[in-house]
């Protein structure tokens, strides 16, 4: 597990727990929780870039790159689609929304440092 | 956003599943979708002939959660009997996968979804079908 996964891991736990609470007290999605979400956006682009750079300085992909790329593509979308799902009807169901974005992020890269490493 | 209150219990948008509660279902299940579709897409690319019976019910159960995602999402009468079917097929579909990969492990070597009751993503998709039907229930059209 490298710095990504640990930035992933404590950025991704912070949105997803700031959500749940917010849900609970029957919150709609508010600046605090969007901007937490879009935060694990931005750890996942600064991953992007970080990857590229590395995988241009030379290093290998243990596992299937493909594979490896897709994840993150896929994982980048996931934050974005759910801000918009969640703005389109501003309930406390999608501070919800936004609590699973960390979440499935963090099982992502987890995902993700195995086939890299 | 001028004028434009939402309410959820509003009753001219009665007829759709894609509101409160429902919006939270309709994020997981679009998880669903696009990770059993990645999975499956993986699987019969690069090693369907190893296990062509468990990688078929992969896509399978892909296009099941696609089905749904989409039904839940739209009004009407119609995409409501489509979830209904959607969520019933992925119900009877992880219980009878999750059984017999239970107590038959030797036919079926390799993962799927619900392989285990779907044990390698945390049992949602055993939870999943069952918090569909109640919420579909819920909002039954009149």
């Amino acid at each position: 597990m490298d710095g990504y996964f640990y930035a992933i891991l404590i950025v991704g736990l912070v949105s997803t727990i700031m959500c749940l609470v917010a849900g609970l007290m029957k919150k709609a999605p508010n600046d605090p929780t969007i901007f937490s979400v879009l935060a694990v956006e931005l750890v996942l682009l600064v991953y992007l870039v970080g990857s590229i750079v590395r995988v241009a300085m030379g290093e290998q992909i243990a596992g299937e790159a493909w594979e490896f790329w897709g994840y993150l593509a896929t994982a980048l979308m996931i934050p974005l689609g759910a801000v918009y799902w969640a703005i389109l009807e501003r309930t406390r169901w999608s501070n919800f929304v936004l609590a699973a974005v960390g979440i499935t992020v963090l099982v992502m890269g987890a995902r993700m440092n195995q086939i890299w490493y | 956003m001028t004028g434009t209150e939402t309410n959820p219990v509003n009753p001219q948008h009665k007829d759709t599943r894609n509101t409160g509660p429902g919006r939270l279902l309709i994020a997981v299940y679009a998880v669903f979708a696009l990770s059993a579709t990645a999975r499956a897409g993986y699987q019969i690319a690069t090693k369907f002939a190893e296990a062509p019976l468990a990688h078929s019910l992969s896509a399978f159960a892909a296009v099941v959660y696609i089905v749904a995602t989409i039904s839940l999402a739209k009004p009407g009468r119609t995409w409501f009997k489509v979830s209904v079917a959607a969520v019933l097929t992925e119900l009877v579909g992880v219980l009878v996968v999750g059984a017999i990969s239970l107590f038959d492990p030797v036919a079926f070597p390799h993962d799927t979804v619900w392989s285990l009751f779907g044990r390698g993503y945390g049992f949602v998709p055993l939870v999943l079908p069952i918090l569909g039907l109640l919420w579909l229930n819920k909002r039954r059209p009149s």
